[in-house]
């Protein structure tokens, strides 16, 4: 469920599932347990994923002064 | 040149020459007059001011801001003589509205057009991502609000690949060149999930690049959904409006464009707390309904033992009621032994065992 190489947004469309599930007639009580766990981990996973990257910011090399550049 | 002779035709290409070595471009401001379309094609209309006057012309397609009667304008141009009609006249390359009057009066004849075009309809409008995770920024990056855009977007979200396309921003260089940003962030292969174009604040002068049609036609077709962020709060563009969401300033526009990440680890932490209040609550009532359930059984044992005990002692009593030692207690008494004539038998009361002699026998 969380792996490390997923993004923050899959992590959040994920965390975003579980709650989900808790609401649905799927519920299992037998189940829950382990999906309250994986929540807390994608929560943490979520934190500290956010906190540590950075957002790359390139400028484009290509000039825009005339249509054949 | 008195003894040169000239054909009327070479006459008109020298002044044309002269002309055009002396005002290769000329920049003129006068008002507008007798304003014409014609043909769908072409536009002509003369620039006057107190003194003078002078036709101008060019082609329609060329007509980047709307402009009528009595509007102040500026025009470069470039100054001939028509070698069929022998009319002077300015042709056209580009027409800027002069004065807070004429740029107002600009904007609202523009606005009115591609407003009944639908380009500003609010069922054109895309919705943008709520996490983008590829945004191209077409902008200054010389300037103050592309350092704030970038301040803000570093402080709220990581983890976003942004290009930035640098172009001019005012003078009339820039909507060519933000067109062409715009053309190059949509000709690639992988699209962007938003397109943004922020400007900080400026004159209406300075803002007109945004209120220019073709510009303004450019963002509304882009395949990118779009987010202009232009001026200040009080700055409206017709760019602003074509955009599938307006910001009120660049600062806003990287406010819209990603979401606070302290809100989402915030929200998250919310998320998983949630979960573990639910599972409580999930537990309390999985126990609840068991503890129903036993009381249930266990009331009914309870009621079937009752029942039971309730029979046994009606048993009981009618066990009681033909117990020998009840009919004895009674004065009854009980004759064992072979009963004839001369015989022991023995006799049995409630207290007492009596051993007797039969003396007779008789029927009854």
């Amino acid at each position: 469920m969380s792996e490390k190489n997923k993004s923050v947004q899959e992590k959040l469309a994920d965390l975003s599932e579980l709650v989900t599930w808790f609401q649905n007639p799927a519920f299992k009580l037998e189940d829950a347990v382990t999906k309250f766990k994986q929540a807390e981990v994608l929560a943490e996973e979520i934190e500290k994923d956010l906190t540590k990257i950075k957002n790359d910011i390139k400028v484009v090399k290509r000039k825009f002064d005339t249509d054949n550049e | 040149m008195e003894n040169v002779q000239l054909t009327v035709s070479d006459f008109i290409s020298l002044v044309n020459q002269t002309l055009e070595y002396a005002y290769p471009t000329a920049c003129v401001v006068g008002e507008v007059s007798e304003f014409r379309v014609s043909q769908g094609k072409w536009v002509t209309f003369k620039l006057k001011d107190d003194g003078g006057v002078v036709d101008c012309f060019m082609a329609l397609s060329m007509l980047r801001v709307q402009i009528e009667d009595g509007m102040k304008i500026m025009v470069i141009a470039v100054p001939r003589i028509n070698t069929k009609w022998g009319k002077f006249s300015l042709t056209i390359r580009s027409i800027k509205p002069v004065g807070e009057g004429s740029i107002k009066k600009g904007f609202e004849l523009l606005k009115s057009k591609l407003e009944a075009e639908g380009l500003f309809a609010l069922e054109r409008k895309r919705p943008l991502p709520r996490v983008p995770v590829r945004a191209a920024v077409i902008t200054s990056t010389e300037s103050a609000a592309y350092a704030d855009f970038c301040k803000i977007i570093n402080e709220r979200w990581g983890g976003m690949e942004v290009e930035v396309a640098h172009t001019q921003v005012q003078g009339d260089p820039a909507p060519d060149q933000i067109i062409r940003a715009i053309k190059y962030f949509n000709s690639q292969e992988t699209l962007a999930d938003v397109l943004v174009i922020v400007r900080g604040g400026g004159s209406a002068e300075d803002l007109m690049t945004f209120n220019d049609e073709l510009l303004v036609r450019e963002i509304a077709s882009s395949r990118i959904p779009t987010l202009v962020g232009v001026g200040h709060e009080v700055d409206h563009t017709l760019a602003d409006m074509a955009a599938d969401r307006r910001a009120a300033t660049p600062t806003n526009a990287a406010e819209i464009l990603v979401p606070d990440k302290r809100e989402i680890i915030r929200a998250a932490k919310q998320q998983a707390t949630s979960l573990a209040f639910q599972l409580a609550q999930s537990i309390d009532t999985y126990i609840s309904q068991t503890g129903d359930q036993l009381d249930t059984a266990y009331r009914r044992i309870r009621e079937r033992l009752d029942d039971t005990f309730e029979r046994l002692g009606a048993l009981r009593v009618a066990i009681a009621q033909v117990n020998p030692d009840t009919v004895l207690q009674r004065g009854y008494a009980m004759v064992r032994g072979d009963v004839r004539k001369g015989a022991s038998i023995e006799v049995e009361t409630y207290d007492t065992f009596i051993t007797a002699e039969v003396k007779d026998v008789r029927k009854k």
